[in-house]
Parts: structure tokens; sequence; C-alpha cells
């Protein structure tokens, strides 16, 4: 899942460049979009049962813009969905058997497999809509727990309406074990399970055991089977073919095809085309197009081949040229709903991240020449979305790597990748690995091979599903609930039926607010609503994963996964070495500021009474403006670096985590973990969420994952990367934090966006200074940072919403204002300007 | 920083009839002096070497016609209504002690005669619309922020720019501070007009590294009817502190800043004659000579301040005419590798 909204510029949009005629036509016939002949869209199958159906809505509970589509979606597929002819004894297999036999089915034999001109990787339809494979009884059991009154579905949305969050146990967001597959091929992961099953005792081989580590020796032999097909279509291809280059490649394609994924692969070609071919088919087996499942240590695990193959003399070019056939295919995933997205691949971010560079043993540096073609790669194929990228920047990355990212965050509207720091990052895994006992797993001998995914949640590579997307829960409805004593602010109001509820005590019955005396008495009401919301959140999870574990297994990942075969169970029973679920908080800066405007108009300053600011709010500020201009203008603020106001944060930061830390998913023994991300929540729960006591109406956005509010950073960069060092953890000035001086409260890691003025790397000397502000940041700041650059468009939506952007400073030399402070007629010379400096 | 209401009697300078009036001597580091100043800027990019924190002090002894931050020249705390911010709640009118705010069609007038700036408006505003701006602040607060950006500082080789207004007008306090930021290695800069005693110099100096001097128009008439005083005593503080820096303390760094006015000092003969001047004087010890082009965006601050500007009217250069006086600058005679040009240019039609 992506954390920020991209800014979609109208002026000059970066172009791709150094392309070769394949690529260029490639990356062209993809942006033909629903113009193309060939797509990767969903295709549904069905085992022909009538109580058969494909849709996991279970997949879409954290995406509540889909809630009113369930019923279509499922009808839909059902409908379209194509039968697949079954074995005599299907129905006397256990489900994951049926499972893995029936994906491998569909890939192998229903599913057309072909190759598009030029492409030198083979791998193209992938996005499924499977049978599920239910038989009567437990698709009988399964609509018991997710329809009807006492359905999970009800009470995710319940959830999602009264402005909690949302939940639900969804695929993806994990590295599978990549780097297992490219050493030793399907061929070694096949013995593993192999060895696995026959160690098992009889007993419980006719057991759960069993057939779990049958269904996955299944799974393990589809991806050489589909590769079988591709060599054919190579081999037919290459017969056809003129051209005496392309013939060549089409035969090397063949050859390779028929010998991997399941032998390990010889040369950097090979494995690139194991890698994908083994990637896509995870999407296949999860009915799930993308979000999240990334690639780990990429230029670590392929470096040994890049560098064997350029020995053998492979043109570095050409080794490029196979990288951006593979960065095209990962953008195909988009063709999933092509029919319903018009603007392929521009507006959204499926987070198949690649990981880049980074921190290895002792402190050493690890970027490699890999590291820099992929950056080339990125660079010169821009904009595209996939795969994500993130770059992991520490102490000893070198001037090199830095020069590189700033001159491709100067060519592009922002930087084309997340950065990710480690020392913050790896003081998080340290705690994780602490506080859930997996030490083991998790110590200073591999923690530096942590990776991403989805974006920036910090993960283990190959034995982690720590469900990154799985819990976002909005820390400000305990503020709510701490006003109310335990009611919502305003009755929730049917938006199909005008019914409103009546009056109901929800949270904890911590008495009316207006009765308080002391800032204490409300904060403990604060934290009594906190404990609530975080346990009433993961108890609604655990019946999502609980229905998961059930009914809807993944005995391909499952393969990939280290753990699963170890201990006969699948992944989505909680099989992998390391599972944590993670709840991402959602609204960080909103409750801070609400809770000190609170403190500093009702407590500290007595500007207002609790009566007054409880009015203001159900009232949405209207006939309050004075008062709401006090709260947004007189109250501190988080995100100033001024140290009583981050200290609310760090309280507050604390006090949730904590609570986290609290909950294991009884279904699958996950252990709970915070982090913060906000996807697009913060923009939409804006409208859910009622006005709040930092100043902002219903409908205004709330504050995005660890960002300070919208225009709350008056006091610029620094001040703001200050404040979120403080809050996310600090640091240990002897040195004896988590990892070397760094705390982090959040292992998952946070999301945190910035946005420039371009002119701050308008020349050498300022992508230096841009360059130091990195380091800093490496220092004081948190564990990723998204760049953005402010343009013409951001300037006119700032004229429009002043408040937004009160932070925006328009520099100038020897002059500099804040954008919003200036006249109509100067604010707009400077967007005429902006607009031709990018 | 926290205001404070009903200021300053600082005598150290007399705005009146533009007089310097010699320093006291030495630092005198018992008091815990208070600055006047306008405001913080972090992260500065464009005032000296690396990432910067820039102190805006208040009060110039200079009043060039051209100035970009009108606010700084005068030393006195002043008001200024932002209408963008307002919200129309009256709330100054009724919190001013002196009846000097009205409201009219324009918006909130301020009756300049009557306010005395003492910030009550401001600290009443719900929205922030009314501004002090001004303030005293003691050198133990402002370094207690400056100090927060010091690993930024560190990575980039930046620091602390005391900037204006002119800082060596409150050259005890400026040295106070500079002399805690030196405590800390935090490197230093001012950024100075030149119009100051030898005194305020020798304070200051020392615990400077790096000096952003302004040279503004070589005639000195014309230096005298473009901002009030003429150049003679610029230079002569010029010719001083490179003195002091070829004599005593050769690591410290001399920046030379050239405003360029159109229809002031904007001429191919100043620049070439600031440039002849530079050669001649400063070869070797000045490593950057900036030619600043105009810039008008600051009309608004005139206009909110009450002040008529003559340059309110005035298009920016066209690059051509920013480009003939860097060449120009180049063929001066001055090591053409530290002349740069900076600032904004008229945008082309296109």
């Amino acid at each position: 899942m992506t954390t920020a909204i991209p800014e979609k510029p109208k002026y000059t949009i970066k172009e791709p460049k150094n392309l070769s005629h394949r690529i260029k036509w490639l990356r062209d016939y993809y942006f033909q979009g629903l113009n193309r002949k060939w797509n990767n869209e969903f295709t549904g199958w069905t085992t022909g049962t009538p109580w058969d159906f494909q849709f996991q809505e279970g997949q879409y509970y954290i995406v509540p813009e889909t809630y009113a589509f369930f019923s279509t979606f499922t009808g839909a597929f059902k409908q379209t969905a194509k039968k697949v002819n079954l074995p005599a004894d299907f129905w006397k297999w256990s489900l994951p058997e049926r499972h893995a036999w029936f994906i491998k089915e569909v890939m192998v034999h229903y599913l057309p497999h072909e190759i598009l001109p030029g492409d030198l990787i083979a791998g193209g339809r992938f996005n499924l809509q499977a049978s599920t494979c239910l038989n009567k009884k437990e698709a009988s059991r399964y609509r018991k727990m997710v329809y009807g009154k006492n359905g999970v579905r009800a009470a995710i949305l319940w959830l999602h309406n009264h402005g909690y969050g949302n939940v639900g146990a969804t695929s993806g967001h994990l590295i599978p074990d990549y780097e297992v597959l490219i050493q030793r091929g399907w061929e070694g992961i096949y013995q593993d399970i192999d060895h696995y099953y026959k160690a098992l005792p009889d007993i419980e081989k006719t057991g759960k055991k069993g057939a779990q580590l049958r269904a996955m020796l299944t799974a393990a032999t589809m991806a050489q089977d589909v590769a079988l097909k591709y060599s054919q279509v190579c081999t037919d291809l290459a017969s056809q073919e003129l051209d005496a280059d392309r013939k060549i490649e089409l035969q090397n394609m063949a050859a390779m095809l028929k010998k991997i994924p399941w032998e390990p692969a010889r040369t950097f070609w090979e494995a690139v085309q194991s890698l994908w071919l083994t990637h896509m088919l995870v999407m296949s087996d999860e009915s799930y197009p993308g979000p999240g499942l990334s690639f780990g240590r990429i230029d670590q695990y392929l470096y040994p081949l890049w560098q064997k193959s350029i020995n053998e003399g492979m043109d570095r070019e050409f080794g490029k040229e196979i990288l951006k056939c593979f960065w095209i295919h990962c953008n195909t995933v988009y063709d999933a709903m092509i029919r319903t997205g018009g603007n392929q691949g521009i507006t959204s971010g499926f987070g198949q991240v690649v990981t880049l560079s980074g921190v290895g043993p002792d402190g050493k540096d690890m970027t490699n020449d890999l590291t820099y073609a992929m950056l080339e790669v990125i660079d010169e194929l821009t904009p595209i979305l996939e795969p994500k990228p993130n770059v992991r920047l520490h102490r000893n990355t070198p001037d090199r790597l830095h020069d590189k990212v700033i001159d491709m965050i100067s060519s592009s509207q922002g930087a084309p990748f997340l950065i990710n720091f480690d020392e913050r990052s790896i003081a998080g895994m340290m705690l994780e690995a602490k506080k859930a006992g997996a030490e083991r797993l998790i110590n200073q001998n591999n923690v530096y091979d942590y990776a991403p995914v989805g974006c920036l949640e910090n993960t283990m590579c190959g034995n982690d599903r720590s469900g990154t997307v799985d819990i976002n829960l909005n820390l400000l409805k305990a503020v709510e609930l701490a006003l109310t004593g335990g009611y919502d602010l305003i009755p929730y109001t049917d938006l199909l039926t005008g019914k409103t509820e009546s009056r109901r005590i929800y949270g904890p019955a911590t008495g009316n607010a207006e009765r308080f005396k002391t800032w204490e008495e409300f904060w403990n009401a604060y934290v009594v609503q906190t404990r609530y919301i975080v346990k009433k959140i993961a108890e609604l999870y655990q019946r999502t994963d609980e229905i998961r574990a059930k009914f809807l297994p993944t005995p391909y990942l499952s393969c990939l996964v280290k753990g699963c075969a170890e201990k006969g169970k699948d992944i989505n029973e909680g099989g992998a070495e390391i599972s944590f679920t993670t709840v991402e908080a959602v609204t960080y800066g909103t409750t801070v500021d609400s809770l000190l405007a609170i403190k500093h108009l009702v407590f500290d300053k007595n500007i207002c009474s609790m009566k007054d600011m409880m009015d203001a709010l159900k009232a949405n500020w209207s006939g309050f403006e004075v008062l709401q201009a006090q709260a947004i203008n007189k109250a501190p603020k988080y995100g100033r670096d001024d140290d009583v106001a981050d200290e609310m944060g760090k309280k507050v930061m604390e006090l949730w985590t904590a609570e986290t830390w609290k909950y294991k998913s009884r279904p699958t023994g996950k252990q709970f973990r915070p982090g913060m991300l906000s996807w697009n929540y913060w923009i939409s729960d804006g409208y859910i969420l009622p006005a709040s006591p930092d100043g902002r109406p219903k409908g205004k956005f709330l504050s995005n994952a660890i960002c300070p509010s919208n225009g709350a950073d008056i006091n610029g960069p620094t001040a703001n990367v200050n404040s979120v060092g403080k809050v996310i953890g600090g640091k240990d000035p002897d040195g004896k934090g988590d990892w070397l001086e760094f705390y982090n409260l959040l292992p998952n890691g946070a999301s945190h966006t910035i946005t420039f003025n371009p002119s701050l790397i308008r020349d050498p000397e300022h992508r230096k200074k841009f360059k130091a502000f990195l380091r800093g940041y490496t220092e004081n700041g948190g564990s990723c940072l998204q760049i953005n650059m402010v343009n013409a468009d951001m300037l006119r939506d700032a004229q429009k919403n002043p408040e937004n952007y009160k932070h925006l400073l328009v520099r100038v030399t020897g002059y500099n204002a804040y954008f919003t402070a200036i006249g109509r007629e100067l604010q707009n010379e400077i967007i005429a300007r902006e607009s031709h400096q990018i | 920083l926290t205001g404070l209401p009903n200021m300053v009697t600082d005598k150290t300078v007399l705005l009146n009839n533009k007089t310097v009036e010699p320093d006291t001597g030495v630092i005198d580091a018992s008091r815990d002096s208070k600055g006047m100043i306008l405001h913080l800027q972090r992260f500065s990019t464009d005032d000296g070497p690396g990432i910067r924190t820039t102190v805006f002090f208040k009060g110039c002894p200079l009043s060039c016609m051209w100035c970009h931050n009108p606010e700084s020249i005068s030393i006195k705390p002043q008001i200024q209504w932002l209408e963008n911010r307002c919200i129309n709640c009256g709330t100054c009118i009724k919190t001013c002690p002196k009846n000097c705010l009205t409201k009219a069609e324009q918006g909130i007038i301020i009756d300049r005669k009557l306010c005395d700036g003492c910030g009550d408006c401001a600290e009443n505003c719900p929205a922030n619309a009314m501004e002090l701006l001004g303030k005293k602040v003691t050198s133990d607060a402002l370094f207690n922020e400056l100090i927060k950006d010091r690993i930024f500082f560190e990575k980039s080789g930046g620091g602390v720019t005391l900037s204006g207004g002119e800082p060596l007008l409150q050259p005890d306090f400026s040295a106070t501070l500079l002399n805690r930021l030196k405590g800390k290695e935090v490197n230093t800069a001012i950024d100075t007009c030149g119009l100051c005693s030898t005194a305020a110099i020798d304070k200051v100096l020392p615990l400077t590294d790096v000096v952003l001097f302004d040279l503004k128009e070589i005639n000195s008439e014309k230096h005298r009817a473009f901002t009030g005083q003429h150049n003679q005593k610029i230079l002569d503080n010029l010719l001083y502190i490179r003195d002091y820096i070829l004599n005593e303390a050769q690591e410290k760094v001399l920046w030379i800043r050239s405003p360029l006015i159109p229809g002031a000092t904007a001429t191919p003969e100043n620049i070439f004659e600031l440039g002849a001047f530079i050669a001649k004087n400063l070869a070797g010890v000045a490593k950057r000579w900036e030619l600043c082009a105009f810039n008008n965006l600051c009309r608004d601050k005139y206009r909110r301040l009450g002040i008529a500007w003559e340059y309110a009217g005035t298009p920016l250069m066209t690059k051509e005419m920013v480009g003939e006086l860097e060449q120009c600058a180049k063929r001066s005679g001055v090591n053409s590798e530290i002349v740069f040009a900076t600032g904004p240019t008229k945008i082309e039609d296109s």
C-alpha cells in the first residue's frame, strides 16, 4: 500500500530516457491500457459447485471504498467464472490439497501463455479470481462467520462507520524467500518439504500436517510446469521469427525455461526469469494482485549472478534491459481491474518493493554495481510505478549513492523512491525481537538483512509475515470517547436509511469531561479509552484472522516462507517463523494536537470551558470560529521541535504502543506490533470522525502517519525532522539504545513525508546541502522519508486551502515569506515562476 | 521566542539621524543581554555555507530605497496586519490599550503614530493575523533554539548566521550569542551592511567564522542618496576586517554581496568599479562575490507596514541584464571564479 497520494504534476512531467526500441515498445504498449490486445485482467475459475465463490472479501476489509461493492464483486466473478474439470477424488482431498491442485491446474492448463514482442522475460497472465475450493460444509461455515447480523462483515462496517478504523487479514505484504529460490531453485525447496513430510510420524502424515505438506509438494512443482509451457511458446515463436537476433533470444529463453526455476539459476538472466515466474505465481495463489508482495534485498541476492554474468561477457546494458523487462512485468498487476480504472498505473501504487543498498555486517555499506544499475533502470523508465524502490541509507552510505539519489530527486517531481533509514529501522527490529522473544530469529548477526514491504513496513526476509496493513486504528477516536465518557460525539446516521442511532455507550464510562477539574483527569480518561480502542480493534482482527486461517490456505506461498514446511502449517495459519500483525496508527498528529489544545485552552489558559469545547465540536465549530482559530493558532502543536509539545507526542506514542504489545491473535498466535502508515485513511476518515479539538472541522484531512498535522510544522523541515525523531523514540546519548544510540518504538516503521521547494536543489551547491540534510535525517529523524517537491499545482491548492499550507516557505534569494501570508497577486506571480522552474 | 511588551530604550543607536554611537567596550557577560529580534529561520540555504539557522535582527543604520526586508529597518517593534489570516472577529480592536486600531473597508487600519508596539493585539488575536514584528529575546532562549539544528550544521558545514537588520547594531548581544555558539563549536556567520563602529567589529569578528559583507555602491554620494549614508565608513570597516583576517585569522571567510538594483546600483560602471575595488583590496581574502538581482516580491511587506515604496512598480531584471552585469564583474579584475549571480529574473513571455 502506498503512503502518500502522489502529486500529479500538470506541468513538465519527467520523461523516460535512454530506452531501447524493445523497451520503448513494451513500455508504450503497457500504457495503452485498455486499448491493448493483451492484458492481465482477472479471470474467474470455479469448481462448478453451486456454493463455490472466488472473491475473498476479507482481503478488502481494509479498503472501505470497496465495501459497497462486495456483493457485486462476489456475484460478478462467480457469474463469469469458467469451470475447471476436477479429478474424480477431488472432494476427498484436504482443503490445501484442493487449493494447490486447482491453482496449478489453472495456471498450467487453462490460462493462456503468451510472450509479447521483444520481451526477455516470460510470465504474462497471472491475475486470478480462483475458486476457494470449499466443500459444501466449509462454505456454509464460512458464510456463517462472514454474513448476517453476527457476521464479521457487519462488525467491520460498524467499526469503520463509527470511526475506529478498519481491520482485515490481508494478502501480500511480505518478502518470500527469493534468495533460497535463486540459490537452490524449486528443486531445493521441494526437497526440504519432502524431507519434512517423510519425517512425519504416520499418524501425522494422514492428519492435517501431512495434508498441508502434500499440498505444498504439489504447489512446489507449479512454477516449473508453467515454465515448460512458456518454453514451448518460445520454441514456437523462434521457429517463425525472421529477425536473427530475436530468434536466438527466443531459443535461449526456450532452453532456460526447461531448467529454471526448478534448478538454481546460473546466469543473471536466469535469475531474473526465475524470480519473476515465482513471484507472479504468489499472486495467483492468493488471488490477489500484488499489494505489498515485495522482493527484499534484490541488489544483494542477485548480485553474485550479476557479477558472474558480467565476468562471462554479459553487456551491462543488456543486464539493464533484462531488468527493464522485469520492471514492466511488475506493472501488469494493475491490469487486474483494467476495465474499471482508466489511468493505468499512474495514480496508485501496489508496492512490490525492491530494497536497494543498506548496511551489512559491522556497519559495512552494501551498495554495489547492481544497486546503481537498478537506480539507472528506475531513472530511465520513470515515470513508472512498479516495483517501488526503497533505498536504505545509513551512516556509512557512500557519497556516490547520495549523489545519485539526489540527482534522481532533482530530475523528477519528488523522489521516485522511498528512503529508509537503517539505524532507526534496525532499532525497531531489535525491539520487536525483544518484545516477542524472537532473539533467535532477529539479532545483531542478521538484523541488517531486514527489508521493507509495501512501502516502508520493515520485516525480515523470507521467514516473516507481519500483517503490515491488517489493522488501521484511528487514535483520535479515544479523544472523542474521553470527551463524552464512552459515547459517540455525534450518533451515527446510516446514509442509506437515514436512520440515526439512539444514544448508546460503547466505550468505558469515564464520565463526561465537562466535570473534570484538572488536565490529569482528562488524560486518565484518554488512557482508559485508548486501552479500549486498541482492545476493540485487536479482538475484531482475530475474527478475520480466524476465517483466513480456516478457509483460505495458500500452500504455494507457504513453500516460499521459512517455518511453514517445518511446522507443517500454512502461512495463513501462522506458519511463518516470524509472525506479527501490525497495528498501524492513523491520526497521530491530530490526536497529539487535540490533546495539546484541550490542555492549553481548557486547563492551562482557561480560554474556554470544556463545555464550550464540546459544544463547538458538536456544532462542527460553526458559531465558534474564534475558539477554532485559537485552537489552530494559539495551542501548541507537534512538529515544531517544541520540547513540551513533543513530550506530549512521546507520551501518546508510549501509551498506544504499550497497549498494542499486550495482544496476540489467538487463531494464529501472531503477536501484535505497532507501526504508522496511514495509506489514504487520513483523507477519507476525515469525513467520518467529527470535529477535533485541534481546530479541525469534520471533513478536513487528518494527519498522515507520523507527519505533523497539515500546516503545523511552521519551523521548517529540520524542526519537523527533530520532532519526528523525538516521538518515535529518540536517542540515548551513551549509545545504549536498542541499536547504537537509537530507539524506535515502531518496529514496522513510520511514514514521513516532507515537501520541499525545487529551488532547494537547483545547483550543485544546494544539492550538497540537501545531501547533508539526509545525513542529518539519518541521525535525528524517523525510519522512512518520502520527499515531495512543491509544484505549481500544489501552490494553487495552497491558494485555495491556505490553512493546509501554513508551513510552505517561498524563498527567493534575499526574500522569504510564508506563501499563504502574502497577497494573491504575488502568489500568482510565484506560481507562474514555479511552473517555469520545474 | 517570547514577546516582551513595552520596549526598548536601547541607546546604542539613534535611528532618527542615523548616527552610530561608539560602543562602550568589552562584552559584559554578567547581564544576560536581550536582543531585538525579528525571527529565526531554520534550514536556511542561502545565508552562507551549509544548512544554517538565520537570526534576523531588527534595526538597521541604513535605509536602502530597495530594502527587501523593510520590517527590519526600525529597531522598534512594529505591528502588522495579515489580511489572509484575519477572521474578522474584532478582538484586536477591543484589546488595543491605546485605541489605535480601526476597521475600515480595506481592513484593519493601524495608527502608527499612536501604536507603541506593546503587542497586546498580537497576543490576543485568535488567528495570528495581528503580528508583532520584533521581540526582545534573551541570548539563552535564542541559543536553546539555535542549537537544536546542530546535527544539520555538522553534516553540512553550516551553522548560525546573524542577519537582519544589522547584527552589529547590537554588538554586545551578538557577541554573547556568538560566544555561546562557539562554545559548542557551531560555525558562525554575520551578514552585515558594514556600517558600524570599529569597536562593534572588534567584539564580534573574533567570534565569527564567515563574514557576509554588503557592498552596494562605490560612489559615496550615490550611496548616500540610495541608503541615507556615505560609504566611507563601510569601506574602512571592510578594509579593517581584511587586515584582521590577513594578520590574525586567515581561516576566516569573507564573502561580498552586491545588490543589483535597476536605476541604482545595477549599472556596468558601478559593478566594474566595485570589482576593481575588490580586486585591488581583497584579492585572495574575499572568497565569493555574489551579485543579488533585485527582487520585488516584498511589496506586500511595505503595504502592510503602511510605507510607500518607490520600487513597487519596478519589474524584475531580465536574464540578459543580470548576465551582462555578471560578465562586467568578471572583467573587472576580480578572479572570475568567485563571481556568482543569484536571485530572480523576469519570466520571459512564452
